[in-house]
């Protein structure tokens, strides 16, 4: 079953290292709140993360902070954040 | 789909917001959200105790809001609010506690209710941590 | 048939009331006798710990909670050995029978179960 993961600390309050044990090869990641830093070029958070999943990132976090989805990474809105909840087999939230 | 959403965040944290547009968009999206439940600290989004400054967003108000308009079966741990003080005249008055700050639509009940949901749904998602 | 729900706590016994709220969860699944398993990672490594005294901070013993598993046909329980190891636990003797995880067993877990929580 695939799963998609929602994180929604700052990768420097709860490390990334946890969730990227957890991933299986079918899983996606949904990066809300600060997480959306992760996705920071030349953060070592990024560094980590890049390559390593299907990613997704909520857009208004990611406008609200001023950051762009780097290639790869796909913005969701709300509806499309449901769509994608319907798409994978379950939702994990890291709470 | 028939979803089951938790929520573990008061309501001044980013999570309430987040969890809320969700459910507002899981509705929009022509899917059924088969229970609220809301536990730990989210027990706090059903208190109608809390005042929101004027210039900020008042969540609470906008769940009951919610609620009341899509006429859902919204659920807050019991356990959970009474060790936070979320009371409705029921236990307010089984504690002899003066402050009742929980009221209709908000219902106080089990986790068992968390489990019921999420075996009804078919997808359960948990909105939290931020 | 009922759905399997997996666990995954990660909140230290000493951190406010989080481990217990977590395992609350767990408590009344069993007693609906829903297929549950708990998967201890991170912080919740040190909820296993043997020996712990948390009258002395007065609070409650969450290792009575934890004894009570098996009793409510909660008795699925992993521990993530790399949260062991980065804690100095991994030969550490814990206070439950667990089955030790690592690697790509984590997530063949988390894929097993129809739903899953993190805590």
């Amino acid at each position: 079953m695939a799963t998609l993961h929602l994180l929604s600390q700052s990768p420097w309050r709860q490390p990334l290292d946890s969730v990227l044990r957890l991933l299986g090869a079918d899983d996606g990641l949904l990066l809300c709140g600060d997480a959306c830093h992760a996705l920071q070029p030349g953060s070592d958070a990024w560094t980590q993360l890049r390559g390593r999943t299907r990613l997704y990132a909520l857009e208004e976090d990611l406008l609200a902070r001023g950051l762009a989805a780097p290639e790869g990474v796909t913005a969701v809105d709300y509806p499309a954040f449901v769509a994608l909840c319907v798409q994978y087999d379950k939702v994990n939230g890291w709470l | 789909m028939k979803f089951a959403i938790a929520l573990f965040s008061p309501p001044h944290a980013p999570a309430s917001r987040r969890a809320l547009r969700f459910a507002e968009a899981v509705l929009a999206g022509g899917h059924e959200i088969v229970r609220l439940f809301f536990y730990r600290d989210g027990v706090y989004n059903a208190s109608s105790a809390l005042v929101a400054p004027q210039d900020e967003a008042d969540l609470a108000a906008q769940w009951r809001a919610f609620v009341s308009d899509h006429q859902l079966d919204a659920v807050v741990c019991i356990a959970a609010a009474l060790r936070r003080g979320v009371l409705n005249a029921e236990e307010a008055g089984r504690y002899g506690r003066e402050a009742v700050s929980v009221t209709a639509p908000w219902e106080l009940s089990g986790l068992g209710q968390l489990h019921e949901a999420a075996q009804m749904a078919d997808r359960l998602v948990c909105f939290g941590g931020d | 048939m009922a759905k399997s729900l997996l666990l995954i706590c990660r909140q230290s016994p000493w951190a406010g009331t989080a481990a217990r709220e977590a395992l609350d969860i767990a408590l009344a699944g069993g007693a609906f006798e829903l297929p549950i398993a708990l998967l201890f990672m991170d912080d919740g490594v040190l909820q296993l710990l043997p020996d712990q005294q948390p009258a002395l901070l007065e609070q409650k013993d969450l290792g009575a909670n934890l004894q009570a598993l098996p009793l409510f046909g909660v008795d699925q329980l992993y521990v993530c050995r790399d949260s062991l190891a980065r804690r100095g636990l991994a030969d550490a003797a814990l206070a439950l029978p667990t089955t030790p995880l690592q690697g790509a067993e984590l997530p063949a877990l988390v894929a097993r179960y129809d739903l899953v929580m993190t805590l």
